[in-house]
């Protein structure tokens, strides 16, 4: 056999390849997210829709209980209940995906910076002041600033951000400890790397990598957060399953099923995004989490 | 050594607080004035006012408003978090004793799916369900017992504290179970089985007790979460608790309430965080120092 150096062209290929074969759980799990993504986001939502107008009795309603047609029944003004929870379930996924990945964004480059500028006690500190932060529960603080705002759509996002960033940062600095205390960042400031350098080329890849595992964890409970705060009037007259929960409570005697029926949706999405959620964790074996929120 | 490291700890606890409560006012300051245009600062004494009609039927004082609700959400902390501590340490042991035939995810699976259920949801369906079928008080501020025990009260407690403790065992469990999995892969393990030791004896004499103080530092971890899941329970069950107090003063921007609901939480967590640091350095003695 001839002992000869292999093209770089192979090269990058077959570490490519591993790469993928490495993924491939995770990379058959996109599959399963697309498909409830898609499913959640199509048909026509477009439209000015309040749950206010929406829950509105008149005093002849036209609403239906659930049959072949309308499988959660319909509304006092003859929606389709099972549209609109799908709908409104969208709505807070939506709301839930983009305050994770700014919040997930914005702990990684807060934790980074803190992590470059100062040394290794620093980061103890830091962790320290995250444990020491959760004095203040998550939710109460989600409830301040998504509540403070009359329920905007920017407001409600701002403060769940900023609550996944603070719990996130915890987690990345940990993270980061952990990286610090193995043998090649010892070994590369012994051959004189900068920490800089060590820093960006083994240890943030490894968090990157381990960063979606923690973000599908984390969108459930982000999406359960959303809904309960919009349950409790403190998102505004936005569509959410909450809210509809919220308005069908008064209208549970002559209409069970519009706050039966979209509950059942939240559950079923909640478990399959929480189910998705373990898988895409273990693949990529992000490990037992601290809870966030 | 140990007073020391007590009254230590106390001071330590003050301070987080203190800071905690200055955090919090920020944000207040911050989001309601800042950002929502209002124009009572919290450093102004007529922004707090008395209690307001909407968070208390009868003219009440705020201490005396504290100490109904506050009361009433000590009821369902000492169910809900006695919940999660007997449960959560019993099935996380019992999850890594049975780690062969993967007990952890078993166990743990069972609560984590019930917590997806949304817990506002749940308590609306178990009070309507009450209601029509049972034929019993529905919601927690249907009747009030005047005379014999007062049973009722703790059958509210319950329908609270259960919605929002699923995710805390949940956590728990696996937590557990992940800190017993780890002593066990320790070297000395091995070195016992080779001596012979049989299994039962290796994981409840040596590695139960070895892995004793990261359980312990586990136990307060949870709190902060179950009292914000208890916040959304109790306003949807209307239990007349600390929960539903600050819900009801963020949406009537009372900063009286949201104050004093929050302190109280705060105290909580403290006074829970403070057992657990004691806890570890009793039976940690090398973390007196």
């Amino acid at each position: 056999m001839i002992n000869r150096r292999q093209s770089k062209l192979v090269r990058t290929a077959q570490g490519a390849f591993a790469r993928l074969w490495q993924a491939k759980r995770v990379g058959l799990l996109i599959i399963p997210y697309l498909v409830l993504l898609s499913w959640l986001f199509s048909g026509d939502g477009t439209g000015d829709l309040r749950p206010g107008s929406l829950y509105a009795v008149s005093e002849t309603p036209e609403w239906k209980s659930p049959d072949r047609e309308h499988w959660f029944g319909t509304t006092a003004n003859g929606e389709d209940l099972f549209e609109l929870s799908r709908l409104a379930m969208a709505a807070s996924v939506a709301v839930a995906v983009v305050a994770v990945v700014l919040g997930s964004a914005l702990s990684l480059i807060a934790t980074m910076l803190f992590f470059l500028g100062f040394p290794k006690s620093g980061l103890v500190a830091f962790e320290s002041i995250g444990r020491a932060g959760f004095v203040l529960p998550p939710m109460v603080v989600s409830a301040i600033l998504c509540g403070a705002g009359r329920g905007s759509l920017g407001q409600t996002i701002a403060g769940l951000t900023l609550v996944i960033a603070f719990g996130l940062a915890t987690v990345i600095s940990g993270w980061l400890r952990e990286g610090m205390s193995q043998f090649h960042f010892e070994a590369g400031l012994i051959i004189g790397l900068e920490k800089s350098e060590i820093t960006m080329n083994r240890l943030f890849p490894a968090i990157l990598r381990r960063l979606p595992g923690v973000m599908a964890k984390l969108l459930p409970v982000i999406v359960l957060v959303e809904m309960a705060l919009s349950f409790a009037g403190l998102t505004g007259d936005r569509l959410s399953c909450g809210v509809m929960i919220a308005y069908g409570q008064s209208l549970i005697i002559e209409a069970p099923w519009m706050v039966i029926y979209p509950g059942v949706l939240a559950t079923i999405v909640v478990m399959a995004l929480s189910f998705l959620g373990w898988r895409v964790s273990g693949a990529l074996k992000t490990g037992n989490l601290i809870p966030i929120i | 050594m140990m007073i020391r490291f007590f009254l230590q700890r106390v001071i330590v606890s003050l301070f987080r607080l203190g800071g905690a409560v200055m955090v919090l006012l920020a944000l207040m300051e911050l989001f309601f004035c800042v950002i929502g245009a209002s124009d009572r600062h919290v450093w102004m004494i007529q922004s707090y006012g008395p209690v307001p009609t909407e968070l208390s039927a009868t003219p009440t004082t705020w201490s005396a408003l504290l100490q109904a609700r506050g009361g009433a959400t000590l009821l369902v902390l000492l169910i809900g978090y006695s919940g999660i501590l007997l449960t959560g340490y019993s099935w996380g042991i019992l999850g890594a004793r049975w780690r062969k035939f993967r007990g952890t995810t078993l166990l743990g699976s069972i609560f984590s799916f019930i917590a997806c259920i949304p817990g506002f949801w749940l308590v609306i369906l178990i009070s309507v369900y009450s209601y029509y079928r049972w034929e019993r008080p529905g919601f927690a501020n249907d009747i009030v017992v005047d005379e014999g025990p007062d049973l009722l009260s703790l059958w509210n407690a319950c329908i609270v504290a259960v919605p929002a403790m699923v995710a805390g065992i949940a956590w728990q469990v696996r937590a557990v179970a992940s800190d017993l999995e780890k002593e066990i892969t320790a070297p000395y393990v091995r070195g016992l089985f080779v001596s012979g030791v049989t299994d039962d004896d290796i994981f409840y004499r040596h590695v139960l007790r070895r892995a004793t103080p990261a359980l312990l530092d586990r136990m307060d971890r949870t709190v902060p979460f179950f009292l914000g899941s208890l916040m959304i329970v109790e306003f949807a069950f209307r239990y007349e608790g600390i929960g539903s107090l600050l819900i009801e003063s963020v949406r009537l921007e009372n900063y009286g309430g949201i104050l004093a609901g929050s302190v109280w939480m705060m105290v909580v967590i403290s006074l829970i965080a403070l057992v657990r640091e004691c806890a570890v350095g009793f039976v940690q003695p090398d973390g007196l120092s």
